[in-house]
């Protein structure tokens, strides 16, 4: 599903991606730790086309396709989808409308026609139930006035709605209590099948107690420099990266 | 669509002379008027220029509009530019008059809107927007003059250019040296895209103590990460830009001071922005 080689990416004269080799495959579930900085996020920007990235070496195929001269938007139409870190607010842009749109852009996409009003109404209730997001939410402006938690369960329902092939979730459980993190973690486990892909970009365990993971990563200066499974993430938690870094030399 | 704003509105044509009983009327706005609002009255009025504006018009499409709330009168107003004009919008408000404006001005246009407060616990209302696109120049001016103690404003304009646009907004709050116990408010919203520009000019003019105005103006744009977030979920980069200027001026057309004219006033947006 995705195949990324020696991806080299900087922001301006920084390097911060230099030299990523991930294998992703339909029906996995791939979890990205490592410490701050390490470039955990810019990972996942660029892949879904972040244009504040420069791409300056390698190659990244999704679904057989070239993915890197495509624009964010065509990403997205492919099946990629990002949970954003930090959900953006729109002032005036209801949720309900902007998911609508987005949803027939996808089916547009696929050769299949937009929704009807009811189909639409339907799907937005079934999908908000999977994370427990109150449908008043749906009617407000995108992301304007929720709690941190509702941010993140709107993030998880917006991936129920367009039903990608790939989902980034960037630190979708940071500023999680504990409730929210099992309501949104139940959520992601309930949208994985064997014909789609996960990636967790994650600092915690816990968030992998409820996703489990077929493949855990530590980034650590732009590098992937050591793969395990589950109990590598157990590890971590108890020893820090400490016995990772001071092994790795560039 | 205008049309369309008509027949929600279901009004009749505003008669010449006073109007002293509640009502709902339309005028189209070719013509200079003067209009009284007796004592007690409730009235909604629509006024707009018609698709045979040009022919329409007296010359130079100026037209000056002279409306005055007597005591205790009420006034929901929607006043839609869609041509090239000059339009004059005078308001003077008696003791307790109310009166709420919606200004929705769509052409290169030049709209001075003067409000007058002459009597306490006048209150005096506006929200509106300005969109202007491709060359166009539009001015927006809005006075806003608190001459009797007692009387509040509010003013929210917001303004959205795009192309190589022009547009100014310039506010004033005058307070009357007598005129205590005011509150007053002026907030001017603006967002441009492209090489377009806008200039706004907030300004108060204080001759009391007692009063509480405020006053606040941004020039910004489009917020390049909602576009991204947008574009992320599979809207293309100018329905991503569409969809934020929409949302930015929402506020204004959801509060239009008559309730049942939000949806074609929507729509005549949503005609407009296919332009930005």
């Amino acid at each position: 599903m995705l195949k990324v080689e020696n991806l080299h990416a900087s922001v301006g004269e920084k390097d911060i991606l230099r030299g990523i080799n991930l294998t992703v495959k339909a029906g996995e579930v791939h979890a990205i730790m490592g410490p701050n900085g390490s470039g955990k996020s810019t990972l996942a920007s660029v892949l879904a086309g972040n244009e504040k990235f420069t791409v300056t070496q390698g190659s990244v195929e999704f679904m057989g396709e070239d993915l890197l001269p495509m624009p964010i938007e065509e990403r997205s139409r492919k099946g990629l989808f990002l949970g954003f870190q930090y959900p953006v607010e729109i002032p005036g842009v209801s949720m309900a409308n902007f998911m609508k749109m987005a949803v027939n852009e996808q089916r547009k996409a696929r050769g299949e026609e937009p929704l009807s009003a009811a189909e639409y109404l339907r799907m937005m209730k079934e999908k908000s139930a999977i994370v427990e997001l109150d449908s008043k939410l749906t009617s407000r402006a995108v992301n304007e006035g929720f709690s941190g938690g509702e941010k993140k369960k709107n993030e998880i329902f917006q991936m129920a709605m367009l039903d990608p092939k790939l989902a980034i979730l960037d630190e979708t459980d940071s500023g999680l209590d504990i409730d929210a993190l099992r309501i949104v973690a139940t959520g992601v486990t309930r949208l994985h099948t064997n014909e789609n892909a996960t990636v967790v970009i994650t600092h915690y365990q816990r968030l992998l107690d409820y996703i489990v993971p077929d493949y855990v990563h530590v980034l650590y200066k732009g590098r992937i420099i050591y793969t395990g499974d589950k109990t590598l993430a157990l590890r971590l938690e108890k020893e820090g990266y400490d016995w990772l870094i001071n092994n790795y030399e560039e | 669509m205008k049309s369309r704003l008509l027949d929600i509105m279901d009004a009749q044509y505003l008669p010449k002379g006073d109007i002293t009983e509640s009502g709902r009327w339309f005028y189209t706005a070719t013509q200079s008027r003067n209009i009284t609002i007796g004592c007690g009255a409730k009235v909604e009025l629509l006024i707009f220029d018609s698709d045979r504006f040009e022919a329409d018009c007296d010359e130079e499409c100026e037209a000056t509009i002279d409306i005055r709330l007597e005591g205790g009168a009420e006034l929901k107003l929607v006043h839609v530019i869609t041509h090239d004009s000059v339009t004059l919008l005078n308001i003077d408000l008696r003791g307790d008059a109310q009166c709420r404006v919606t200004e929705v001005m769509l052409g290169a246009s030049t709209l001075k809107v003067t409000s007058s407060l002459m009597g306490s616990n006048a209150h005096f209302d506006l929200n509106g927007l300005f969109v202007l696109v491709g060359e166009q120049r539009g001015s927006v001016e809005v006075d806003v003059n608190h001459l009797h103690a007692e009387t509040t404003s509010r003013t929210l304009f917001k303004g959205v250019a795009s192309g190589v646009a022009r547009g100014k907004f310039s506010g004033m709050i005058l307070v009357e040296p007598d005129a205590q116990r005011i509150l007053a408010e002026q907030t001017s919203r603006n967002i441009v895209l492209n090489e377009a520009q806008i200039l706004t000019e907030p300004q108060l003019e204080i001759y009391a103590d007692d009063v509480k105005c405020s006053h606040g103006a941004t020039v910004g744009q489009l917020d390049s990460d909602a576009i991204l977030y947008m574009r992320q979920r599979g809207l293309s980069l100018e329905d991503a830009k569409r969809m934020q200027v929409e949302g930015f001026v929402s506020d204004v057309v959801m509060h239009a001071a008559i309730e049942r004219l939000m949806e074609p006033l929507q729509g005549l947006l949503s005609e407009k922005f296919k332009q930005l």
